[in-house]
């Protein structure tokens, strides 16, 4: 059985990961994750009535998002029961964790990846 | 010449573009930078006309234009926000005096008429939440072809 973590997940967040700190309630860890912010657009549009409309709009931002391994959360103490709301900083900006989606893997999702959709921290 | 749809369309970027804390106004915009909100676009209307009479094909008829206008904001009270951007949107397009002379100028007999239709709304997540609210109003106005 191929080792997920020691083989795939390991080289990879050493080769491309940045350092990060969460504070999740009174936990602050310093962890590697994996940048995933991408280019994010949103169509205005879609659902307009046909009889009135005759165009729409593109609104083009970021999806701001991390990877983080499940098993180095696990050893800082943080799980799903409280990465919602944690404060995540990295590469010089600060976020919010507004979900996690944990992606699995072969070898369980413990031992897989969990993907943090983040939000700016300056607003609300 | 007297092209009373464009002077409306013209006039309503004038009027959205007076929105309280608007950064942005374009008409038929499709493409839209998060640097750029709170934007408004007018999107140019569709056109129907009503008349079935057997009359000569230059006389006067009334038509009914119905533009779009997209309100873009992004904030965590996006909501709270389009809500308040509306409001003002549809105070400022009912009751702005060159829209309203627009109309009444082109249907003497008090036929023409500016109306709010509805709305709808989009939201999504980009950097924070992103609302688009899409309002339809409604011009009805005399066409007058020897005028064109």
């Amino acid at each position: 059985m191929i080792d997920y973590s020691a083989d795939l997940y390991d080289p990879i967040y050493a080769e491309l990961g940045v350092p990060a700190t969460m504070t999740a309630g009174a936990t602050v860890a310093n962890l590697i994750v994996l940048d995933k912010t991408r280019r994010k657009t949103v169509a205005s549009g879609e659902t307009r009535r046909k009889t009135v409309a005759s165009g729409g709009a593109e609104v083009s931002s970021v999806g701001p998002g991390v990877n983080v391994r499940v098993y180095e959360l696990a050893a800082l103490g943080i799980t799903a029961a409280n990465w919602d709301g944690a404060l995540l900083t990295f590469n010089g900006r600060s976020w919010i964790v507004r979900k996690g989606d944990v992606l699995g893997s072969p070898n369980g999702e413990d031992f897989g990846e969990v993907w943090l959709l983040l939000k700016e921290a300056a607003v609300g | 010449m007297v092209d009373v749809r464009e002077d409306i369309l013209a006039r309503l970027l004038e009027v959205v573009a007076a929105i309280p804390n608007i950064r942005s106004a374009y008409r038929n915009n499709t493409e839209i930078a998060e640097n750029q909100l709170p934007a408004v676009i007018v999107f140019d209307g569709d056109e129907e006309t009503s008349d079935t009479q057997d009359r000569p094909s230059n006389s006067p008829i009334i038509v009914q234009m119905t533009p779009e206008i997209i309100i873009a904001e992004q904030s965590d009270e996006v909501g709270s926000d389009l809500t308040t951007l509306r409001r003002e949107l549809i105070k400022l397009v009912l009751f702005d005096t060159e829209l309203n002379n627009l109309i009444a100028q082109s249907s003497p007999r008090g036929n023409g008429a500016i109306r709010y239709l509805g709305c709808q709304t989009d939201l999504g997540w980009m950097r924070s939440l992103h609302g688009a609210l899409r309002a339809q109003f409604m011009f009805k106005y005399t066409l007058r072809p020897e005028q064109l």
